[in-house]
């Protein structure tokens, strides 16, 4: 797909423009906040001003929500084709969207749901179709890109408009200190003395085209062939030591490339202990340890489900002016691979780069965006697409499972109830059908309900299972995200008097946990995603299910609908199915 | 000595959701992480944030949590020296 236009709206500036010029000119927006939001403990990020935010607003829209139409807005700008038309799809890449305004006692969902978010937004433009929102932590913004290239790809759609957006908060700041990764000073991406990462405001806007439609190598437009997304399969907050996900889905863009034709690599750079160390070893897996490579957090902090577009879209815009930025905050090397960190802004030669990027949940995505001829030797000469010809065929399921308060199908046979009542129901489940996987009782709501739904779904699979496999996807969807899980975080937070962040808690608030648990459960190293929609809409989930299907790696995808309100009401459909005629 | 080591491992059992284990079911020196009791390092902050509600030990990060959590004997020793209620 080719990028035709984008739009970086940050503290630095409102255009791609004036962020590149912030950025080159070494300035950031990271400030130490101390006793806003009735935090007790002091923390630095990169935030828009009251008075930024208040220029910016949409009537009857959130903050969250009036950042990612002016961003959209200001994209939409440099694009000439018709964007209200049927063949343009609209993803929306958040990791936690307006989790700002949940307040204790809020039964009601309405005003935060990130699929309510993505419609409103939606509407304001005049989009026809129903928007996508990727809510899969923090390589929201990279797995958005992916869907946008699997969909264009496909031929479903013609053009894509893709936004990341997130905003801080004491929900999301407190969540993070909880675990321990951040920083209360301005973070330190590779370097010896990193303590922990920062957290920023931003949204990042980028217009695509299927190739089909626009470009070619002499358009002058940027091109992102390939993307891909993998999970570990190890833990749900760290990273595998050998960086499986990440080595994974680098080979995966790296196919066909040549190290000879990459000008440069942008990392994720979060500075937190772990994350660079296994993008280090990442790197020298796939012997890429010697080209040069920056990180942008230094200048934004991790802005989250923006982060992945905002960090694209800068990479390209400083390439078209031939540097590669300096990685800010960094010094002197703290990782255990000699790697070629940009202290300072360099010239860069070639105008292609590969993104790397890792989230919780245990995912990792990479993408590969090259401009002109620098399309990959291989890759250039043959069939451009990664697809698989998939003409005439149609979803094969293979097995379904359905679980509901009160009963439970799997093939659509009604399954022997638990006797007994000391349980919850689906604990009861757990104890009689699946039974030797204690970490169960430490999931929340959708977590437990998605694992349960995939041990019957794989039950009924039959055949040999918990062996490293990167063949099967695991895609999630729902309306309401983490709300049973966001409701519990707040909880921890609430009372000044009682005031304890619980990490456990706050993990669950991430909806593509769920998705993690199955992966790790499982060894399934394939792509693992999370997708909130307005409203149920199984064409949708088609599409996407099918599009996922045409990737030449995966043979078969566990997708389902998990609906989580509370104890009382629930509701999951997961199916097995390949592609068949 | 003995008093405290079974509360912690009460409190621990609900902090941490370990549903179906009693404190008889843990070995007061037994490892907590790896091949022990098999906790992880989400674990382990949450541990963080029982001594601080519980006890009010405030612990900065994880790595220091872990040299301290080796069994629940050698956090029950450190609650006893540093504990603030």
């Amino acid at each position: 797909m080719y990028k035709i236009s984008d739009n970086i709206l940050s503290p630095l500036g409102v255009t791609t423009e004036e962020n590149l010029r912030a950025v080159l000119d070494g300035r950031s927006e990271l400030i130490r906040h101390e006793h806003i939001w009735g935090m007790p403990e002091p923390f630095c990020a990169s935030m828009f001003t009251g008075g930024q935010s208040e220029s910016m607003q949409y009537s009857g829209c959130s903050r969250m929500e009036s950042f990612a139409i002016r961003s959209i807005y200001a994209a939409l700008d440099g694009a000439s084709f018709d964007y209200k038309g049927v063949d343009v799809v609209l993803i929306l890449s958040s990791a936690k969207g307006n989790v700002e305004l949940l307040r204790e006692g809020d039964d009601e969902a309405n005003c935060y749901r990130l699929g309510a978010s993505a419609r409103r937004i939606a509407d304001v433009l005049g989009f026809v179709n129903e928007p996508v929102v990727v809510s899969n932590a923090c390589i929201s913004g990279v797995s958005a890109l992916h869907l946008a290239r699997l969909l264009l790809d496909s031929g479903r759609f013609r053009y894509a408009v893709v936004c990341g957006v997130d905003v801080q908060s004491a929900f999301v700041v407190s969540g993070f200190q909880s675990l321990k990764a951040t920083s209360a000073s301005p973070c330190r991406p590779f370097d010896i003395c990193r303590s922990g990462l920062n957290l920023g405001e931003a949204a990042a806007t980028m217009v695509l085209a299927g190739d089909d439609v626009v470009g070619g190598e002499d358009s002058g437009l940027w091109h992102i062939g390939r993307t891909s997304v993998h999970n570990d399969a190890f833990h749900l907050t760290s990273p595998s030591k050998n960086a499986d996900g990440a080595y994974a889905a680098l080979s995966d863009v790296l196919d066909g490339v040549g190290t000879d034709e990459l000008g440069f690599v942008n990392l994720h750079g979060t500075a937190t202990m772990f994350n660079d160390q296994m993008e280090a070893v990442a790197l020298r897996r796939v012997g890429l340890a010697s080209l040069p490579v920056n990180g942008l957090k230094g200048y934004y902090g991790h802005t989250m489900g923006a982060a992945g577009i905002l960090e694209t879209v800068l990479s390209m815009a400083a390439a078209d002016d031939g540097l590669l930025p300096a990685t800010l905050g960094f010094a002197e090397l703290g990782v255990s691979v000699p790697l070629n960190i940009t202290s300072g802004a360099r010239h860069v030669d070639k105008p292609s780069f590969v993104k790397m990027i890792s989230g919780f949940g245990g995912v990792n995505a990479a993408l590969f965006a090259s401009k002109g001829k620098w399309r990959g030797r291989r890759a250039a000469g043959s069939s451009v697409k990664m697809s698989k010809p998939s003409a005439g065929q149609k979803l094969k399921v293979e097995h379904t499972v359905r679980i509901e308060p009160d009963k439970v199908l799997v093939d659509d046979q009604l399954m022997a109830l638990p006797d007994e009542d000391t349980h919850s129901f689906l604990t009861a489940i757990y104890r009689k059908y699946v039974g030797d996987y204690p970490k169960f009782y430490k999931m929340d709501l959708l977590a437990k309900l998605g694992f349960l739904a995939s041990e019957l779904l794989l039950q009924a699979e039959g055949g040999e299972r918990f062996s490293v496999r990167s063949d099967r996807a695991v895609l999630l969807f729902n309306r309401f995200g983490s709300f049973h899980a966001d409701k519990a975080y707040l909880k921890t937070i609430s009372n000044p008097d009682n005031y304890f962040p619980s990490p456990s808690l706050f993990i669950y608030t991430l909806p593509n946990i769920v998705t993690g648990e199955i992966a790790i459960r499982n060894h399934y190293q394939g792509e693992t995603s999370f997708y909130i929609l307005a409203e149920r809409d199984e064409p949708l989930m088609g599409q996407i299910v099918c599009a996922t299907l045409e990737e030449p790696q995966i043979q078969s995808v566990i997708y389902g609908w998990v609906e989580a309100e509370d104890e009382t009401h629930f509701c999951m459909d997961i199916k097995l199915v390949r592609l068949g005629k | 000595m003995e008093d405290l080591i079974l509360e912690l491992k009460q409190e621990i059992i609900a902090a941490l959701n370990l549903e179906e284990m009693s404190p008889e079911d843990i070995d007061a020196e037994a490892p907590l992480f790896g091949d022990g009791l098999g906790l992880d390092s989400i674990d382990a902050l949450e541990i963080i944030v029982l001594l601080e509600k519980k006890y009010g030990i405030k612990l900065s990060s994880a790595s220091e949590g872990k040299a301290i959590f080796t069994s629940i004997r050698a956090i029950a020793e450190y609650v006893s020296q540093n504990r603030k209620k």
